[in-house]
């Protein structure tokens, strides 16, 4: 299938993002998705950059606003399988307050957070999730906040699909994808992707060291208070399906839902004399 | 013979001010009379000083009068608040009604001290108490019997006391021409909410901004039934691009907000700009900035939604005067903007927005066209579909996604003719002046919305004039001898040519606005090099009552 356009990517040797964007390509080549059927919401940032290299359907927004239109584009069509890209400045800085209320409402969205801790496309600035204490060219003396934490904030918001992967860890990382992609209602799935420009300190040794895979080892991604627990961990990092539970989707709640999405309604004829 | 009375109520929130002067004045409209209301209220629950004024006539009335026959004051401080409006014929309902006594006597609550004032003013108007009961059945229906049938007392009581002791102060009752049978009482924020619907939006996200609410409640109550999606959204940042993704997707959407929201808004007005995805933006005006008075009326907004947003792209400005116009523009912004594929701001205030007006009904059955989307049936799953092919137009055909055969990106970065994103000189200057032929087409379209002269073709003085001052306009040109009046229902793309032609037969042109710089008298001689020296500014957040216009100007 299809997967590329001609215009090759512009991410650095080695950057996560080109990782994260094959197991994407893998996970729709199982699920036979072709580049019509699916659509992608990207912001602004290095792994939004995906747009132009990517075949499918896009949507190439603002910073930080990629989840609202992802969502619009869900209520206009929940035939679409709609699955945004996006970094942890956007999703957890300047579009935090997206994230939270479309978690909340079960939006059915697959949000795949590329989170290199950095702000890296403004040349590596501290971002919500970058560690408190380090040095960036924004914070010269180290960062005062202490990190954001996506899955805790994930879970506790009544997301009903909360998982980790790793970019350095493909065939893990497609599995996640497929779980995210087959699950209706808000999916995160935050990857933890190296940023070999400017992330020294993250790299994928440090990272292979200090992952571990809850799935593996037991977990149950029914167990809300365990998952949060989990969410919790700073000095190992999990990776694996936190979280999921079965919901009803945000537009399957709406008073107008009907088998027929609203971009396949008739518009032609309209009779308003029940409402004067 | 008396053709129209003026009357008003005003009392601290809380008292049911409003919903007073709602059943009195849909009374009013139930004895076949043309009836204006407006309110004014202050931006807290309780306490303050809430009024609600009523015109009613048996003609046309389209604004409210400054004189009152009749006050109630219900917390005692209206007559000296209203001092102006007061002439020796008006009647004050005030420590002359004892309402407490009449309610309690009644066997009612403290509540209906309103109710009492409602019956006692129906007497004095000469209305009928029945249609008043009937009235206060209908709007109370979820309430109860035995609510209603309270209320029904207390009118009876107020209307009793009236009676017998206000005898020699009735006025004469007005006879009205027919039944109201084909009009109905609404405001300008419902006609905008129905014009919508009629014109197939689908989606409308809001976050609640005063004077931009009663849209989302109206739309809200009315989704199931019009088959709408309505979603009260995080934050209008939210809203817009929501919008703007379910516009890409194919679905008509409308966001509503005033001033702030709309502040919010202009990253995501660029957005649907380069990304040239249909959108329509209202923005009820209110004084500001920042958070100002927000539940009173502006317009100086004009300039700021003309030009809102950084760099260049087309968009259209529409400025409806009444609530027909709200109507019909709105129904009109949803196609133009899909037609286009551009934003539409459709720019109103607090005055037209919450004011009741009584209009013709609106025609029930409504056809919309789809436009720009594209045949992809022919085309091969392999290439990208050239989303933003330079054409004569500027317009490009739209696949949406789903569509097979039509996989694009649509893209806020500059971007080629194949929506990927791009720096290239050529290809920038291409697309810049692609969205910019568009502009030419919408002058040229048989649906564009041209400046309106009402009045004599030539006349001494010309008044000027966009948006909600249309109506007040109108009432004050029956009382002006040689005026006209040019009306401006939309405003950008400005419309020279048109308003050139109009003024020809003018003598002295005078522009009338309700902000402090005279935005559109700003705005003509930007456009046509034309100096307008004679200027009627009104800032207070106050609309122009048609008597302050008949005194300036004659």
């Amino acid at each position: 299938m299809k997967r590329a356009t001609t215009i090759k990517p512009t991410w650095c040797p080695g950057c996560g993002n080109f990782a994260i964007l094959g197991a994407i390509n893998q996970a729709l080549d199982k699920l036979k998705l072709e580049p019509h059927q699916v659509t992608f919401v990207y912001d602004v940032g290095c792994s939004s950059n995906m747009a132009d290299f990517a075949y499918a359907y896009g949507f190439h927004g603002l910073h930080g606003r990629a989840l609202p239109a992802a969502a619009g584009i869900k209520l206009a069509n929940f035939k679409l399988p709609v699955v945004a890209i996006i970094g942890d400045g956007g999703c957890y800085g300047e579009g935090l307050n997206h994230f939270v209320t479309l978690a909340r409402g079960n939006h059915d969205i697959l949000v795949i957070s590329h989170n290199n801790y950095l702000y890296s496309l403004t040349t590596g600035q501290m971002s919500p999730t970058t560690k408190k204490g380090h040095q960036t060219p924004s914070t010269p003396e180290g960062s005062i906040e202490e990190p954001f934490n996506p899955l805790a904030n994930a879970i506790i918001n009544h997301a009903t699909f909360v998982a980790r992967g790793f970019a350095g860890n493909i065939p893990h990382l497609t599995n996640l994808l497929n779980q995210a992609l087959n699950h209706k209602g808000f999916a995160l799935l935050d990857v933890l992707q190296p940023c070999v420009t400017y992330n020294k300190d993250l790299t994928y040794d440090w990272y292979r060291k200090n992952i571990y895979d809850i799935n593996k080892q037991g977990h149950d991604p029914k167990d809300k208070k365990k998952a949060l627990e989990l969410a919790y961990q700073t000095d190992k990092l999990p990776i694996g399906v936190f979280f999921q539970e079965q919901k009803p989707a945000y537009h399957e709640q709406v008073s107008n839902f009907s088998d027929t999405p609203l971009a396949q309604q008739d518009i032609s004829n309209i009779d308003i004399s029940s409402l004067l | 013979m008396n053709t129209s009375f003026n009357w008003k109520i005003a009392g601290a929130a809380g008292e049911g001010i409003k919903k007073a002067g709602l059943i009195f004045a849909k009374t009013c409209f139930k004895h076949g009379l043309s009836v204006h209301g407006y309110t004014e209220y202050p931006s807290l629950i309780r306490g303050g000083h809430n009024t609600f004024q009523i015109h009613a006539s048996s003609a046309d009335v389209v604004a409210p009068g400054f004189q009152l026959d009749v006050l109630v004051d219900i917390h005692g401080q209206a007559k000296d608040i209203h001092k102006a409006e007061i002439t020796q014929q008006t009647v004050i309902l005030a420590d002359n009604l004892p309402l407490s006594d009449l309610v309690k006597q009644a066997g009612g609550s403290a509540k209906m001290k309103n109710m009492a004032a409602l019956g006692a003013s129906c007497f004095l108007l000469g209305l009928s108490l029945d249609k008043l009961n009937q009235t206060l059945a209908e709007v109370f229906a979820k309430k109860g019997d035995e609510i209603i049938q309270a209320n029904h007392k207390v009118t009876q009581a107020g209307y009793n006391f009236a009676q017998k002791n206000f005898k020699n102060q009735a006025k004469p009752p007005i006879k009205a021409n027919g039944e109201n049978k084909d009009k109905v009482f609404l405001t300008g924020n419902q006609a905008l909410s129905y014009g919508a619907i009629a014109g197939g939006m689908k989606l409308y996200a809001a976050y609640p901004m005063t004077p931009a609410t009663s849209i989302l409640h109206t739309l809200a109550a009315k989704a199931k039934s019009a088959n709408i999606t309505v979603r009260h959204a995080e934050d209008e940042i939210g809203t817009a691009n929501m919008a703007i993704g379910a516009g890409f997707a194919g679905v008509r959407s409308m966001v509503a907000t005033s001033g702030g929201g709309f502040s919010l808004m202009t990253e995501a007005l660029g957005l649907a700009g380069i990304t040239e995805t249909p959108l329509v933006i209202v923005n009820v005006m209110r004084p500001g900035p920042a958070s100002g008075m927000p539940t009173w009326s502006s317009q100086g907004d004009l300039l700021y939604v003309i030009h809102a947003s950084q760099d260049e792209f087309p968009r259209i400005v529409l400025t409806p005067g009444d609530p027909q116009e709200c109507f019909q523009l709105s129904k009109l912004a949803q196609n133009l903007a899909e037609k286009y594929q551009l934003p539409v701001i459709i720019l109103t205030d607090k005055y037209l927005g919450e004011s009741y007006f009584t209009i013709n009904k609106p025609a029930s059955k409504h056809q919309n066209q789809r436009y720009g989307l594209a045949d992809t049936k022919t085309l091969k799953n392999d290439n990208p579909f050239p989303r933003y092919q330079d054409t004569d137009t500027g317009i490009s055909p739209r696949s949406l996604p789903g569509q097979l055969g039509g996989v694009h990106l649509c893209n806020s970065y500059e971007h080629n003719q194949l929506g990927y994103a791009t720096e290239d000189s050529a290809e920038r200057i291409q697309q810049v002046n692609k969205r910019a032929k568009k502009i030419p087409q919408i002058l040229k379209d048989p649906d564009f919305i041209k400046p309106i002269l009402y009045g004599p073709k030539t006349a001494s003085q010309t008044l000027i004039s966009w948006g909600s001052n249309k109506s007040v306009v109108l009432q004050a040109l029956k009382s002006l001898k040689s005026t006209n009046f040019i009306h401006f229902p939309l405003v950008w793309p400005f419309p020279a040519q048109a308003f050139q032609t109009l003024i020809k037969g003018s003598q002295k042109l005078i522009t009338l606005e309700c902000n402090s710089t005279a935005q559109l008298n700003q705005l003509i001689t930007q456009q046509t090099g034309l100096q307008i020296k004679d200027k009627l500014l009104k800032y207070d957040g106050r609309p122009f009552f048609p008597e302050e216009i008949v005194s300036k100007l004659s």
